[in-house]
């Protein structure tokens, strides 16, 4: 591969300011129950690239899965970014890089039969079916992917990084006449298939807190003061306040920028925000991002002050700032855009007993079916959720829907807990249609006042 | 690759390839001005084999190996679930209708010319106010899908599509205003006045900020928010949501449900319309079936195998999430009958009450069960007859499967949204709204 990009490369690189190649080989196996049935198994190979170009300042983008006319494809994209370029071309300054990256892995899933896999899967299924009468169905997704990324550009990089990728999905639905509850738990991991053949206890979770929604009355609307759990806060932090993080947005905006200013006050002195794609082996983690950028840790809140945000080369060139490692694409079909990688709330110092207390009616909101914003705004679904009354767990509600503004929010953050988790789900982050990219988030438990909880 | 199946039947009882060759040319306008034209060609294949009476599939893209496919195949087939069907011997039509779904114009239009309408786009929406923030997006589509199996059924066919749309902002300090719309046809007809004149009467009722109480109260759906209420209802007709038991419609086919106004059917035979097509993505005759017909449920929608399962039909609805996947049941293009009240009228009708334009969070949560639980992006207040100004913070929550007994009327003017769904406006007589106040 090294040598059909770069020979493409070198009879092109003049013709414009900036040239990369990326292609991508991948191997994926998926397995799927629902109910009692396997209701697909599935193998498939994918080979494809793409050439991105920059002609004074304007981007040319071309993917496809058929390499024989690759200067082809540069040209096209070369005349494509000439009708877009009307000024200066930035990019900020890296230096080349040449770097192969092999994983390895506690246990190598390529080496492991599909039948073993689709026995472990069926085995967790049937964890989930024999449950409880109740269980009207059942939904098992894994999914297995390793994939190899070759990078070359036209200032001489080169980087081969393979990716392997994990996850598991349960989802338990229980039924009792008209009241259809559901509930999942997930994981995802990047370092190996260990991890798959013990979870055995999120299979029996997931199945329990369906059940346990069939009681659950739904949660009266109105303003609580609302603890959040890991999962949760760390849903939060990312898609509500992350995604403000992601400069490809803000640098050409200058009143969201004004909104986002380097040194405002976000929350309280204990609120410690961070993103960091050099943490080892985390989803969201590789040694170079998809422009050939060394990732690392950069803080985006730090004492409760705004003090960094998420930048590719082209938005930190611009925004006259460093560059992060975010610029990162969920495949060979689209370009890098600015996201996140792993980013979570540092430990705060509240124990989660004594975050409850004086709360004289609440909701503990746990889990997250899923989560949208909106600039500043955001909505999400908690999975599962409980009454708080006396500064006790109460009974359980559901259909516990927050929703609010970020800025308010954050600084509504009363408590910021110990228990910092980090959580690898099966999930991911989608943005511009590039979606599920791997990502993590984590926090520790929250409890913010005045939140928004729809309802009946 | 018709030898491709023989080949491939040395190894399996019977297949399928299906393929699809597609390119796609967008060009982006961000904050004002051009930003990216990104092209896309692919090229995939999909097969999938009856091994031994059991299902077994294998996808990959253009370039990769044949004989591997067949090998993944052969093996998740030892695994796969039994076989409620055979590949259809072959894909006829029994509507002589010829079903217009390709535009050469849409195929050949040049990317001069696609930024030329954005650029059209751009001003006159900006010509209304010089300070918003607009995206558009011009988007050329052109698919080549091919279809052939071992027992003789084969089709293939060509289909363009061409859509604007356009999203716009306005920030004043900590509040945004956020307006988007969209226009979609497979024949290169469209208008950009309709885009542009929707986002600027949006702009003109969103201006001012209006306060609303919590509450029960009348709220209309635009045809943009009608999926709010459909979604649910489309989920639980799933043929595969039903012989799982999961939907709660499960019993209630030709049972009165909802109101005599909800008549609604799945149909892939419109010309130009997004989920058209001669065959569905098994090589089944794509057709109108009714769901919904004065409140009650006609029919559920079925692929080959589920259809099979169930003992029925199928009603021509598998369809392939792309040419890495399988078929499922999934909706063609889904029309929702008018109703005899223009949108003037319901609003005339409101003492006190909202419109809900966009939401956030749809399709988010348990929606199965019918619950909707929704803020709302873009919404407005009225007040005695008249749109008074913009509602925010406001979230609005109930049960579809209940809440479409109560509707008031539904609009006289039905409209396309996302290319493959036509409703009209939705007034329901009350809903729960909360607001922070």
């Amino acid at each position: 591969m090294r040598e059909i990009l770069e020979k493409a490369l070198r009879n092109k690189k003049n013709s414009a300011d900036y040239i990369e190649i990326r292609a991508e080989k991948k191997e994926v196996t998926t397995i799927h129950f629902q109910g009692k049935k396997l209701e697909k198994i599935n193998c498939s190979q994918q080979t494809g690239g793409n050439v991105r170009a920059l002609v004074k300042g304007g981007w040319g983008f071309i993917s496809f899965n058929q390499f024989d006319d690759l200067e082809e494809k540069i040209g096209e994209a070369i005349k494509v970014a000439s009708l877009i370029g009307k000024e200066e071309s930035e990019l900020a300054v890296i230096s080349p890089v040449v770097e192969i990256i092999k994983r390895q892995l506690d246990k190598d899933f390529r080496q492991i039969s599909l039948r073993e896999k689709k026995n472990l899967m069926e085995n967790y299924n049937n964890i989930i079916m024999k449950s409880n009468p109740l269980i009207q169905s059942s939904n098992v997704i894994y999914t297995d992917r390793f994939s190899t990324t070759y990078f070359a550009n036209s200032e001489g990089s080169y980087i081969e990084q393979e990716k392997p990728f994990l996850s598991a999905r349960f989802t338990a639905i229980a039924r009792e006449g008209d009241n259809v509850q559901l509930a999942s738990e997930s994981v995802g991991t990047t370092k190996g298939f260990k991890i798959m053949e013990k979870i055995s206890t999120k299979a029996q979770k997931a199945a329990f807190r369906a059940v346990n929604l069939l009681k659950a009355r739904p949660v009266e609307g109105g303003e609580y003061t609302v603890i959040l759990d890991q999962i949760l806060s760390g849903v939060f932090i990312h898609e509500a306040f992350g995604h403000l993080s992601e400069s490809d947005f803000l640098y050409e905006d200058e009143r969201m920028s004004g909104l986002m200013k380097l040194g405002k006050k976000f929350g309280s002195p204990k609120l410690n925000v961070v993103d960091d794609g050099s943490i080892p082996d985390l989803l969201g983690s590789a040694k170079y991002d998809d422009e050939g950028v060394k990732t690392k840790k950069n803080y985006l809140i730090k004492e409760g002050i705004l003090t960094g945000r998420l930048h590719s080369r082209e938005t930190a060139a611009k925004m006259g700032e460093e560059p992060t490692g975010n610029a990162r694409a969920l495949n060979y079909r689209f370009k890098p855009i600015v996201r996140m990688t792993n980013t979570y709330i540092e430990n705060g110092e509240v124990p989660f007993k004594d975050m409850l207390s004086g709360i004289k009616k609440g909701i503990y909101a746990k889990d997250c079916y899923g989560g949208m914003t909106t600039f500043e705004m955001f909505t999400f679904s908690a999975g599962e959720g409980y009454m708080i009354r006396d500064g006790e767990i109460a009974e359980p509600v559901k259909d516990v829907v927050l929703s609010g503004n970020l800025f308010t929010t954050l600084l509504n953050i009363e408590g910021v807990g110990n228990d910092l988790k980090m959580i690898e789900s099966g999930g991911g982050c989608g943005k511009a249609g590039q979606g599920p990219l791997p990502v993590s988030f984590g926090s520790p438990h929250l409890r913010i006042k005045k939140v928004v909880v729809g309802g009946k | 690759m018709e030898k491709l199946l023989q080949q491939a039947c040395k190894e399996v009882d019977s297949a399928e390839l299906f393929r699809v060759k597609s390119k796609t040319v967008p060009v982006n306008f961000e904050v004002n001005r051009l930003k990216s034209i990104d092209i896309s060609e692919s090229e995939g294949k999909a097969l999938r084999v009856i091994n031994k009476g059991k299902i077994g599939f294998s996808s990959s893209t253009g370039s990769e190996g044949f004989d591997l496919m067949v090998e993944k195949a052969a093996v998740t087939s030892e695994f796969g679930s039994a076989a409620s069907f055979d590949f259809p011997e072959e894909a006829k039509r029994s509507e002589k209708k010829k079903i217009n779904i390709y535009d050469r114009k849409v195929e050949y239009k040049s990317i001069e010319e696609m930024i030329k309408i954005g650029e059209d786009i751009l001003g006159r929406v900006r010509d209304f106010n010089r300070k918003l923030r607009c995206d558009v997006t011009i988007v050329k589509d052109c698919n080549e899908i091919e279809y052939f199996n071992s027992r003789g059924g084969n089709f293939s066919y060509s289909k363009t599509a061409i859509a604007y749309s356009m999203m716009v902002q306005q920030i004043e300090n900590q509040d945004m205003l956020m307006v988007y719309s969209s226009i979609e046809s497979g024949e290169d007809n469209l208008e950009v006045e309709e885009l542009t004149s929707e986002i600027i009467e949006n702009l003109k009722w969103g201006d001012k900020i209006v306060p609303v109480d919590s509450g029960k109260m009348p709220v209309i759906f635009t045809p943009k928010a009608a999926l709010v209420l459909i979604l649910p209802i489309i989920s639980g007709l799933n043929g595969k949501m039903v012989l799982k038991k999961i939907s709660p419609l499960t019993s209630h086919k030709n049972k009165k449900l909802w109101s005599d106004l909800l008549t609604f059917y799945s149909d892939g035979t419109i010309d130009f319309a997004a989920g058209s097509a001669p065959f569905d993505d098994e090589g089944i005759e794509m057709k109108r079936v009714s769901l919904v017909e004065k409140g009650e449920i006609k029919n559920f929608y079925y692929d080959l195998q589920t259809a099979g399962i169930a003992g029925v039909e199928s009603t021509g609805n598998g369809l392939r999430a792309g040419s890495q996947s399988e078929p499922v049941p999934s909706i063609s293009n889904l029309v929702m009958e008018e109703g005899k009240v223009s949108f003037s009228e319901m609003i005339k009708d409101i003492k006190e009450g909202i419109i809900v334009d966009q939401v956030l969070g749809l399709g988010q949560g348990n929606i199965i069960s019918g619950a909707f639980s929704n803020n709302v992006q873009l919404g407005y207040k009225i007040e005695k007859g008249k749109i008074v100004g913009r509602v925010k913070d406001v979230m609005i929550a109930g049960n579809a499967i209940e809440e479409l007994k109560n509707i008031a009327a539904l609009g006289d003017k039905a409209k396309w949204v996302s290319g493959k769904y036509k409703f009209p406006h939705i007034y329901l007589k009350s809903l729960s709204v909360f607001t922070k106040r």
